[in-house]
Order: C-alpha cells, then structure tokens, then sequence
C-alpha cells in the first residue's frame, strides 16, 4: 500500500465514523418500512424494536374510556420511564398496527406527548416505550368506539 | 405539489417550551380513499427543531385523525426564539412552519 491509498483510506473511515453524528433523525417509514404493513401490535412492536418482550411499568398512557366518535381521539402519553429513546404508539382496531414512532432527543420532554389519532372500531391502544439500554415498557388502554373512524 | 397548512403556539415557563398545534391535513386511510375515489394521503413525518437540533420527531401513519391536533414540550428554549415545524406527507407534499416562542 503506498502513501496516496493509505491516506484515502484514513478519509473512507473518518467519513464513516462521521455518519452516525448526522444520522440523528431517523424517518422510521424509510428504516423500518415493515413496521408499518404490521396487521397486529405484536408483530408491529418485533418488526421495529427487533422483540416484543416487555413489561408493563413506567408508561403512563391516557386515552378516553368511550370514544363517540372514532374519528378523534386524543391519547396522551403522560409519563415514560427515564432514559427513553424510541416512544410508539399502536392500536389493534385499524387494518394496520402502527400509528406513530417519536424519536426522544436530548432536549425533548416526552411525558405529556399528545396526538389525535382515529380508531375503526373498539380496540386496545398501546404506548411502547424502549429505553437506552434496550428495554421495553408499555402501556395500553382499551377505547370504546361507538362510531367508526375509518369507513369515511 | 401542494404546501400543508398548519398552526402552532409556543409558550415558555422557565426553560421549557410547551408547543401545541393543527396541522391541516385530511389523513385519508386506504379505506377511506377507497370509498371516497380519492387517493391515499396521510402524513408521515413531522419534525420540530429549535436552534438547529432536532426536539421532537414522529413517524406517523394513516391512523392519525383529520386534522391532527399535537402537544410536545423540549426544554433549553425561551421566550422570543424560533421553533420550526416541519411536515411531509405520503404524496411529499411539505410544508414548514416558524413558531416564535412567547
């Protein structure tokens, strides 16, 4: 190897090294595309955090008991367990599983996360949070639709 | 390419600034468009940031409501600086939007 090659591969590494940093915000629609054809939570919540293995602590989740218009519904995500990185919302009533992925950066304050969101029927929604060493916690909450959301 | 259409409002306390907003969006769901003979378009990302760095970030799906009403709080930020929203939907429609914090 002479001296040109090794100098260009010393740029090849720092580039990469450098990739991460930039990488900050993450599109989850881009990266994890399957996350969002998921017919059920369960399979939703393996497809973007790679296990579905949880416990149920540390997520405080708030939505209505009944809901008379499925249309809207508020859900709140009113507390996650300290160091939380990725936050996401599902629900089993819709077609398809996923409804939101919040990224929690340094500066963002995550409890009291609020978003309206529609729900077809009936169903549980679940608030899924997975801290920095990995670990999930959730919370879910059973909504009662009267009226559906979805059939327009 | 249509620009979304949106409202926000920042308040600080302290250093925390609490934002809420509506975006203008008709988040139309497979089954939705379907009866409606119109084509599927919901939102999919939503980002705010605040001096640069990224303070609130969601991927989203069909499953949000019409017009979708959000709340999100960051802290380090106060009174008289800008937040900017930025939206993007399935079609790549996009729009922004700079919120002053009050």
């Amino acid at each position: 190897m002479n001296r040109r090659e090794f100098l260009g591969l010393g740029l090849g590494v720092l580039a990469a090294s450098m990739i991460p940093a930039r990488v900050l915000a993450e599109d989850f629609r881009k990266t994890k595309p399957s996350v969002w054809k998921a017919k059920k939570p369960d399979q939703a919540i393996k497809a973007l955090f790679g296990t579905n293995k949880m416990d149920k602590s540390g997520v405080k989740l708030n939505a209505p008991d009944i809901a008379e218009n499925g249309a809207v519904i508020p859900i709140t995500v009113e507390k996650v367990p300290e160091g939380t990185k990725i936050l996401a919302l599902f629900q089993d009533a819709n077609p398809e599983s996923a409804v939101a992925v919040f990224t929690i950066h340094p500066r963002s304050i995550p409890d009291g996360y609020s978003i309206r969101i529609k729900l077809q029927k009936t169903g549980n929604v679940y608030a899924v949070a997975q801290t920095k060493d990995g670990k999930l916690f959730y919370d879910e909450k059973k909504v009662k639709v009267t009226i559906g959301g979805c059939g327009g | 390419m249509k620009k979304i259409r949106m409202r926000f409002r920042a308040k600080a306390k302290g250093d925390i600034v609490k934002v809420i907003g509506l975006i203008k969006h008709p988040n139309l769901t497979y089954i939705m468009a379907k009866k409606q003979h119109k084509e599927v378009n919901f939102l999919t990302y939503i980002k705010a940031t605040h001096n640069g760095e990224v303070v609130y970030e969601a991927s989203t799906s069909q499953f949000l409501s019409k017009d979708p009403v959000l709340k999100f709080a960051f802290k380090g930020g106060k009174k008289g600086d800008v937040v900017e929203v930025y939206v993007r939907d399935l079609k790549g429609n996009e729009g922004t939007k700079k919120v002053k914090i009050k």
